[in-house]
């Protein structure tokens, strides 16, 4: 890879060890990718807690820490795998709690913004088109490069820290225009209203093309989608395809025309969706036999019009017994709601909210759904109906008014 | 006889042990018990099987950015892979085995992989882009 001098200095030790080690580590990835040159960035998203990070990874934050390793550009962090407040369901262990503290403090120490949140591009920061930055989790990086025509890679753990330190990343996957362009043509003929039709959508496309330099382009979207709807439909992709991008013709601005979206690139295939195929998705989910169930609204956080939506549905109702509902936003966002009426109308009805974590990524969440019995999780989550089956859940995906539906009458429909 | 199979890109330190061949793609946070070491996801075609000290076949991924950080702490809690060969990777999958000085490789085709038996002793060569059966 060519370096500046600038980076040159950096992989030297003149910026001090954590910016060498940084850069160090970032070299061997662009290397890997073929990548050329760096290019700088303007914001990153750190990606860590003590649930995926462990020891080891808390050990090398404390090296960073010590070597007084500092964001060089405005960086935010991602959701938290530990909720600080009193539930009754969620016994975490206090050990790990302290641990994560730790995790935040140094994250703070470097000059981060623990914002918690996996929902940054609705509520922290929305980089332009064709701007270069570090994003550490998927469902940011998809919005990210396609709604909003910023360019990222996935920066996972060790990555996005790196990024931030050094205000730089490897040239190579979505920052370069050639990655960019459309692979897959999705021709889409079925009515998309909720959420989780739009996660559905992206099951369809995500799982049989499984390949992060895919990109599909959606056709025939005659109504403007919501920036709801294009997060659920990018987290789904991103976690069933491990997919970066996509374009929607007339609605990304990469892709005001098919042939712009495409840029010269003949699709690999061509797929149509249509309200059978979006019903099929639905009917593949199958119940188990359970005297204790949970209803999720979470993965990714809700926005506040989520946050609306919801209080509006569970006005007047309450949970159901052998019925648990959770749902996670981040701290902008609750209180937000909470000045607006949405939380105290969501907990009268026995809805538990849960600020600054993502649910799938709870410490121990395999045993807290064993202490408390839970056998099927329902949630309008495409993403999030995908991401928590290590722990063994069984899952099912439902429209947003079905979920409520199920939590509080407790039939599961 | 060996047989010896070509991948496209490779980085890391030379290994030899068993493979775990998978049918579908990997994800550390979706599939794994990160506590043993064992594909937990109910369903997935390697379900109850242990990753430990193999090195895995695996032909596509899934999401997710949690390997970032997942790989370097089955380093330490001693229940990593040996190595990681994948049809088709992510980013993250390379950064997080970078991280964890475990050698990965992308570029094994399908044909290629119906080659492999589950158990099978290989050596896996990132400085020759390469895998050869071990007898």
């Amino acid at each position: 890879m060519h370096l500046t001098d600038v980076e040159e200095s950096m992989l030297n030790g003149k910026k001090g060890e954590a910016v060498r080690e940084a850069l160090a580590f970032q070299l061997e990835v662009g290397k890997f990718f073929g990548a050329e040159r760096f290019v700088p960035i303007t914001n990153a998203h750190l990606m860590g807690d003590i649930e995926v990070m462990g020891n080891a990874g808390l050990g090398l934050l404390r090296r960073l820490s010590d070597h007084h390793g500092q964001c060089a550009v405005p960086t935010s962090t991602n959701a938290r795998c530990m909720h600080f407040g009193e539930v009754e369901e969620l016994r975490q262990d206090i050990v790990e709690i302290e641990k994560e503290k730790e995790i935040v403090r140094h994250i703070k120490d470097m000059g981060a913004v623990a914002t918690d949140t996996c929902i940054n591009y609705q509520t922290v920061y929305q980089p332009k088109l064709g701007e270069h930055v570090a994003w550490g989790d998927t469902g940011t990086v998809i919005y990210a490069n396609s709604v909003l025509g910023a360019r990222t890679n996935y920066e996972g753990g060790m990555s996005s820290f790196a990024a931030s330190l050094t205000a730089r990343t490897p040239a190579y996957g979505f920052h370069l225009d050639e990655n960019r362009r459309g692979s897959l043509q999705v021709n889409v003929k079925a009515q998309l209203r909720d959420t989780a039709d739009w996660g559905a959508l992206g099951k369809i496309i995500g799982h049989p093309n499984q390949d992060y330099f895919s990109v599909p382009v959606f056709l025939g979207i005659d109504e403007m989608p919501l920036s709801d709807h294009l997060k659920h439909l990018g987290a789904s992709l991103a976690s069933y395809g491990s997919m970066a991008m996509y374009h929607m013709v007339g609605v990304t601005p990469e892709a005001m025309t098919s042939a712009q979206a495409f840029s010269g690139r003949h699709p690999d295939h061509i797929i149509e969706v249509t309200d059978a195929d979006i019903a099929s998705v639905y009917s593949g989910y199958n119940y188990l036999e359970a005297q204790a169930n949970i209803v999720v609204f979470s993965g990714p956080q809700l926005s506040i019009f989520e946050m609306q939506n919801l209080a509006k549905l569970f006005e007047g109702r309450h949970v159901a017994n052998g019925m648990h509902v959770f749902v996670t936003t981040n701290h902008a966002v609750w209180s937000d709601a909470k000045r607006l009426g949405y939380v105290e109308t969501l907990e009268k009805s026995g809805v538990k909210i849960l600020q600054g974590v993502c649910f799938y990524i709870l410490q121990r969440l395999t045993q807290i759904r064993e202490e408390n019995g839970w056998t099927n999780l329902i949630s309008n989550s495409a993403k999030l109906v995908n991401t928590i089956t290590a722990h063994r859940f069984n899952t099912i995906l439902r429209k947003t008014d079905q979920c409520v539906e199920i939590a509080c009458s407790g039939k599961l429909i | 006889m060996s047989l010896k199979l070509q991948l496209s890109r490779a980085w890391g330190p030379t290994v030899e042990a068993p493979v775990l061949v998978m049918k579908e793609g990997f994800s550390p946070r979706y599939d794994l018990d990160r506590w043993s070491g064992v594909i937990s996801r109910i369903g997935h075609t390697a379900e109850g099987q242990s990753i430990v000290g193999k090195i895995l076949i695996i032909p596509t991924v899934k999401g997710g950015v949690a390997a970032g950080w997942a790989f370097y702490d089955l380093l330490q809690k001693g229940i990593a892979p040996l190595g990681l060969i994948f049809g088709k990777l992510n980013p993250v999958m390379v950064q997080g085995a970078i991280l964890a000085n475990i050698p990965i490789a992308d570029g094994l085709d399908k044909e290629s992989m119906l080659l492999l038996r589950n158990g099978a002793n290989i050596k896996f060569d990132p400085s020759t882009k390469s895998i050869t059966t071990v007898s």
